[in-house]
C-alpha cells in the first residue's frame, strides 16, 4: 500500500525500529513535567505506527501530542535503536500542516513572517544605539529573541564586543526563519534573501551570532548556501570568544546550562566551558550536563504554543541549579535565558545570564 | 462601566497602556485592565521585582508576557514598590480570570498621591480613550 504521508515515506523504517524500551521516557523534558506517556518519543512513535497502520487518522486530535516536543534530541541521544525523533517530528508536523491540522500559534507565526521581519510581529526594532549595515570585519547577528525579548543581554554583548575592539556591524536583520522548519512550514525565502544581501553588503567574512538556532540555520540550510558560496563563515559567539582573555574573575559559584541547539544539535560543549573556566574559579556542573543536559523547555516552538509547560520544564532545570548551590547560571542562548528567567522563582536568588552578558558585567565592575 | 464588551470600572484610574490603579489609602494597587488582558490572551509570565524598588513615573519597571506578546509595565506615579502579588508567580492566569481582583499585580506607596489625577479617570474620559483604542487595535 502506498504511503499516505511523507513522514512514512521517509521514516517508516525508523519508526518501526523503535523497540518501545522507554529509555527516551527517562530523559524527555515534556514527559518529565507532564508524566504523560503519549508525550514522550516512544508514545509519539506508537501513535505514528498506528497512523501508518491506518488505525488512527492524522488530524487535529494529535496536535497537542505531536506539536508538543521541544526537539531537544535527548531521546535520540539515548535511543539504542537510533531513532532520529526530532527529524521525524518535524516531518510529521509538515504533513499535518499540509492537511490543515496545525497548532494555531505556529500557523500564526508563519503568517506573521509573511508581513514582518520577526516572529513577534514587532514593528519597531531596538536600535541598540549602533550603526547598521556598515562595512566591517564581522557581522553580529542578534536574532529575534535577542532583539525583542532579551535586549538587555544583547546590549551587554555588544558592549563587550566594543570593549574587545571587535570591528563589527549590525545589519537590518530579518528572522532567519529556521524555526518554521520545526513547526510544519518552510524557511521564508524572502527573509533569507534579505539576510544574505545585507550580510554580503558589509564585506564581512565572518558572521558572529549568539543564537544557536540562527547559527544552525545559516550553516545547515540550503536557503543560506549563498553565504557559504561567498566564503562567509558563521560562528557562534562562544567559538569567537574562547581564545580571548578577559582579565576578570568571579568567586561566585557558577554553572552552565547547555542549550540543546548548541550542544546536542551542534556538538558545541567545550567552548563555553573554556570561557567560563577563565572567569570563574568555582565552576560546578549540574547533575545533567553536556549531552545529558536537561532541556529548558523553550525549543521546537513549545514556548510559543505551550508556554505554561515550557516554563514548567525550565523550573525543573532550575531545581538542578539550586541543588548544586549555584549563584550564577550561565548559558549561550537567548531563548534559554528568556525561558529560565521567566521560570525563576523569587525565592531563588541565583542570576541567569548569557556568558557574554556576565563577562561584560564583570568588566564593568572591575 | 462596560464599553463594547470590556469591563472598565468607573472608580479606577487608568494608565494609558491599560493598567488600572486603585486608591487604597496609603497605597495604590495596580493591575492589568480587562481590555489588555483580553487583547493579550493567556498571560504566562509576570515579572515581580523586589519590594523597595523605586518607581519613576513613566519608566518601565516590569514585564508581562502572554504566548507571543510582551508588555512593558510603566510606573503610573513616582513612588516605591511595596508589594507584589506572589500568586502570579505560579498562576499568572489569575489576571485573565479576575483582572480587578485576584489578578492584582503591584502595590505602590506614592510620593504624592495627587499624581493619580494625571491618569485617565471618569466615565467620559475612559469611554473616549477605550473607544479610540478599540478602533486603533482593530486596524492592526
Amino acid at each position: 500500500m502506498e504511503a499516505k504521508y511523507d513522514f512514512e515515506r521517509k521514516y517508516r523504517e525508523q519508526i518501526l525500529q523503535c523497540s518501545r524500551c522507554g529509555f527516551c521516557q527517562a530523559v524527555c523534558p515534556v514527559y518529565g513535567l507532564t508524566l504523560r506517556p503519549a508525550l514522550n518519543a516512544r508514545g509519539k512513535m506508537l501513535l505514528l505506527k498506528e497512523v501508518m497502520d491506518g488505525k488512527i487518522e492524522l488530524n487535529d486530535e494529535l496536535i497537542e501530542t505531536l506539536f508538543q516536543c521541544t526537539t531537544c534530541a535527548s531521546c535520540t541521544e539515548n535511543c539504542p535503536s537510533g531513532v532520529e525523533v526530532p527529524e521525524i517530528i518535524k516531518q510529521v508536523r509538515k504533513d499535518m500542516v499540509h492537511i490543515g491540522s496545525c497548532h494555531p500559534a505556529f500557523k500564526g507565526m508563519n503568517e506573521v513572517l509573511k508581513s514582518h521581519t520577526n516572529i513577534y510581529a514587532e514593528d519597531e526594532p531596538e536600535d541598540f544605539e549602533r550603526e547598521r549595515n556598515k562595512k566591517a570585519e564581522y557581522v553580529y547577528f542578534i536574532g529575534c529573541v535577542g532583539s525583542y525579548r532579551e535586549d538587555e543581554s544583547t546590549m551587554s554583548t555588544l558592549d563587550l564586543l566594543d570593549r574587545l575592539n571587535v570591528d563589527y556591524t549590525l545589519i537590518d536583520e530579518a528572522c532567519c526563519s529556521g524555526v518554521l522548519e520545526d513547526v510544519g512550514y518552510q524557511i521564508n525565502e524572502d527573509l533569507a534573501q534579505k539576510n544574505i544581501e545585507n550580510i554580503l553588503g558589509t564585506d564581512a567574512k565572518i558572521v558572529i551570532t549568539e543564537c544557536p538556532y540562527c547559527f544552525r540555520t545559516f550553516n545547515n540550510k540550503p536557503q543560506y548556501a549563498a553565504l557559504r558560496e561567498n566564503g562567509i563563515k558563521v560562528v557562534h559567539i562562544s567559538q569567537f570568544l574562547k581564545d580571548l582573555d578577559f582579565h576578570v574573575k568571579t568567586d561566585k559559584r557558577v554553572t552552565y546550562h547547555d542549550p540543546c541547539d548548541l550542544g546536542r544539535h551542534c556538538g558545541i560543549y567545550e567552548e563555553p566551558r573554556e570561557i567560563i573556566r577563565k572567569i570563574a574559579s568555582d565552576f560546578v556542573e549540574m547533575p545533567h550536563h553536556h549531552v545529558d543536559a536537561l532541556c529548558c523547555g523553550a525549543g521546537g516552538g513549545v514556548r510559543g504554543a505551550f508556554a505554561k509547560n515550557s516554563i514548567g520544564m525550565a523550573r525543573r532545570r532550575l531545581e538542578e541549579a539550586e541543588e548544586i548551590g549555584a549563584e550564577v547560571i550561565l548559558t549561550e542562548c537567548n531563548s534559554c535565558v528568556h525561558n529560565l528567567s521567566n521560570a525563576k522563582l523569587r525565592k531563588q536568588k541565583f542570576k541567569i545570564y548569557n556568558i557574554t552578558h556576565f563577562i561584560n558585567e564583570l568588566m564593568e565592575e572591575a | 462601566m462596560e464599553i463594547q464588551g470590556y469591563n472598565m470600572p468607573d472608580e479606577l484610574y487608568y494608565e494609558e497602556n491599560h493598567f488600572w490603579v486603585r486608591d487604597d489609602g496609603d497605597v495604590l494597587t495596580m493591575g492589568m485592565d480587562d481590555f489588555a488582558q483580553k487583547m493579550a490572551q493567556e498571560i504566562v509570565y509576570v515579572q515581580l521585582p523586589d519590594e523597595g524598588k523605586a518607581l519613576k513615573v513613566g519608566k518601565k519597571f516590569a514585564k508581562v508576557e502572554s504566548g507571543k506578546w510582551l508588555g512593558k509595565v510603566f510606573a503610573p506615579v513616582n513612588g516605591e514598590l511595596v508589594a507584589v502579588n506572589e500568586e502570579l508567580e505560579t498562576d499568572p492566569g489569575l489576571i485573565n480570570e479576575d483582572c480587578y481582583g485576584k489578578g492584582w499585580m503591584y502595590q505602590i506607596k506614592p510620593d504624592d498621591k495627587g499624581e493619580v489625577n494625571n491618569l485617565i479617570h471618569g466615565p467620559e474620559a475612559v469611554e473616549k480613550w477605550v473607544l479610540e483604542d478599540i478602533e486603533k487595535y482593530s486596524k492592526e
